[in-house]
């Protein structure tokens, strides 16, 4: 059983279900929209429909079925065709040529918009005078809030200067349309519809959700629990919709930061090397510098292994806050793998080069005698070269500086290990022991052999470099200079402070320490060096 | 690109010649022309036709008059009027001159 309304159609008067009733409304009210904004065209072509409507109700009535069904709806539209159907190609074209005729000759006005907001419109109404997605003016906000705290300064400055949007002649001024009487009308007609159907349709649905309750009186203790999960669904979805927008929103910024602060990395520490700086960049792990792959290539693969997977976070963060965004083609995203792909093995390869490059040590050893007599005092002493890099204080470390050196760049270190031991044989003997790595044992000991340390010996004064120069290729830290002299027993020698820092494994038979071995006399004697000067200083 | 939409379009683009050329052979209304256009496969669904009179009508090329109906509502007769039967003419030409030119390009492409 079904309830009938009376409707006039086309001067005609005929019975028609509720449903089917509901049904043919709601296609006369598509079509409407559908059609032209002209509203005496309007009317004359939907009185044209209803009557050709009507006449094909009038072949289906009859005087044994009387109302008109469903069915008979369904049939009418299968004939008329779908409301789009019934819109004018000419005038879609019109359309678009007075949307982007009003986009020239008509200036936009920035207004903030209301109905779109996140916190006051402000956003959307920018996104409306600059034609763009709103989600790009807010990212730029956050990214602008975030790096130098303009981007909520200048928002607070928009929210109170921009007004907002109330009128409708605003609103199309907002959002570019030409403010004419007919648009306005047009608007306001827009607006209305919309608010009375929402309005009509859900006092619809009540009244059927009434009926339908009285109806299934029975039923009703499910259905009430049916409902109460439906509106929890409903509310969760929206929660996880907002948690989902508020996570996509941090993994955007995110990554964006990650980008960047890549991006100027790799920036800078390229234009470093570009422009010649970079003295101390040397201590940067040997990596990057040794490789056998230009230092630019490597740095550009290092970036985009990097970088890569946050861009694709950063796209994958945008389409969680906006749908609008399109997924990467097959083909870039495909592209973007493989060049990832060679990075990586570029990466790979660089990694191997260099694993291998310190793989073994060399090592060359020098040994000189020394022309004294045994009733010299040899003067040990450390001296540095001042003009190649200035220290203070002479200190052994493993730091490595870039230096020139008569114009060619050199690594200057200062890793010189000094050890005084006692001589097999009756002469002073002084051994250079020079250590470097290399790929393979023969390169290694030709790296060493490039170490380039000096000495000076004038009388019984020896004067040995508190550092040494390598080649720029040189660039394993682990390079050292072992210098041992050998004293042969009863000899005096006289230890500077100068050498203090760099003295290592020398024996003495006072139990001094290292520190302490500095600034006296010494002889040598068969169990090592014996101070003769420390008697009257404490030992502690 | 979808094969109906380029259908859909070029038969639009011939739909008001057609209008036109059926009110020559005299008066009709709005379901005889559109049973006439059905019937050569012209249209398939009704609802294209209404807004194309309309406009025809308000240009000036049809004018209508209202016929009381045995079997319904009162029938709206379109007639074509003077501008109207000019631009028939004109169109006409128009046709048999893109026929020429379609037919002479496709049997060239052969």
């Amino acid at each position: 059983m079904n309830k009938t309304i009376n409707i006039n159609l086309g001067g005609y008067f005929f019975h028609i279900d509720e449903t089917a009733y509901q049904k043919l409304r709601k296609y006369l009210d598509a079509i409407a929209k559908s059609l032209s904004d002209d509203p005496e065209g309007k009317n004359e072509i939907i009185a044209d429909i209803e009557a050709r409507i009507c006449e094909l109700l009038c072949e289906k009535i009859t005087e044994t079925r009387q109302v008109v069904n469903e069915l008979d709806i369904h049939h009418i539209i299968k004939i008329m065709g779908e409301p789009e159907d019934y819109s004018d190609s000419d005038e879609s074209f019109q359309k678009t040529q007075s949307k982007s005729n009003n986009s020239k000759s008509n200036s936009k006005k920035l207004f903030r918009d209301r109905e779109n907001r996140l916190i006051s419109g402000v956003s959307a109404g920018i996104a409306h005078y600059l034609d763009l997605d709103v989600v790009w003016i807010r990212i730029a906000f956050i990214l602008l809030t975030i790096f130098s705290g303009m981007g909520l300064i200048a928002y607070i400055i928009l929210w109170i200067v921009t007004p907002e949007a109330k009128t409708t002649a605003e609103k199309l001024q907002m959002e570019g349309e030409r403010v004419t009487i007919d648009n306005i009308e047009k608007k306001i007609r827009e607006e209305f519809s919309s608010i009375k159907e929402t309005i009509e349709d859900g006092a619809n649905n009540v009244k059927k959700k009434v009926a339908d309750g009285f109806q299934r009186n029975r039923k009703s203790t499910t259905s009430g629990l049916e409902e109460l999960l439906n509106i929890i669904g409903s509310i969760i979805t929206v929660v996880f919709n907002v948690i989902g927008k508020f996570i996509g929103i941090i993994i955007v910024v995110f990554s964006a930061i990650i980008l960047i602060s890549i991006f100027f990395g790799v920036f800078s520490l390229g234009s470093f090397e570009l422009l010649g700086y970079g003295g101390d960049l040397i201590n940067l792990p040997n990596f990057v510098y040794d490789s056998i792959i230009p230092y630019w290539i490597l740095t550009i693969c290092i970036f985009i292994l990097i970088g890569f997977p946050f861009l694709i976070l950063f796209i994958l963060g945008l389409r969680i806050i906006s749908s609008n965004i399109k997924q990467l083609s097959k083909t870039v995203s495909l592209s973007l793998l493989g060049i990832w792909i060679v990075a990586l093995l570029t990466v790979l390869f660089a990694g191997i080069d260099i694993g291998t490059s310190d793989a073994y040590n060399g090592t060359k050893i020098e040994t000189y005698p020394l022309n004294l007599t045994s009733k010299d005092t040899l003067l040990l002493k450390m001296v540095n070269d001042d003009e190649l890099y200035y220290q203070d204080k002479l200190r052994r470390s493993t730091k490595r500086i870039k230096v020139e050196d008569n114009g060619v760049k050199k690594i200057y270190a200062t890793n010189v290990k000094v050890s005084v031991e006692k001589s097999n044989t009756e002469e002073f003997i002084f051994e250079i022991r020079k250590v470097s790595e290399g790929r393979n044992k023969n390169k290694a000991t030709e790296n060493a052999t490039k170490i380039d340390y000096s000495y000076s010996i004038k009388d019984s004064t020896l004067k040995l470099n508190a550092f040494f120069l390598s080649h720029l290729n040189h660039r394993s830290s682990d390079e050292i200079v072992y210098v041992t002299i050998y004293v042969p027993e009863n000899n005096i020698l006289f230890i500077d402070t100068s050498i203090l820092s760099f003295l290592y494994r020398t024996k003495n038979s006072n139990n001094l320490y290292h520190g302490d071995l500095t600034n006296h006399f010494f002889e040598m004697t068969e169990k090592g060096l014996n101070c003769t000067d420390c008697v009257n200083e404490p030992v502690m | 690109m979808k094969i109906e939409n380029t259908k859909a379009q070029m038969r639009k683009g011939v739909l008001e010649y057609c209008i036109l050329s059926i009110l020559q052979h005299g008066d009709a209304y709005t379901s005889e022309i559109i049973s006439t256009l059905k019937s050569a496969e012209m249209i398939v669904v009704e609802g294209t036709i209404y807004p194309l009179l309309t406009r025809l009508k308000n240009s000036g090329l049809l004018s209508y008059r209202w016929e009381e109906s045995s079997s319904g509502p009162p029938r709206k007769y379109y007639v074509l009027s003077e501008s109207g039967k000019l631009f028939l003419k004109e169109l006409d030409t128009t046709w048999n001159n893109l026929m020429v030119a379609v037919n002479q390009i496709t049997n060239n492409k052969k």
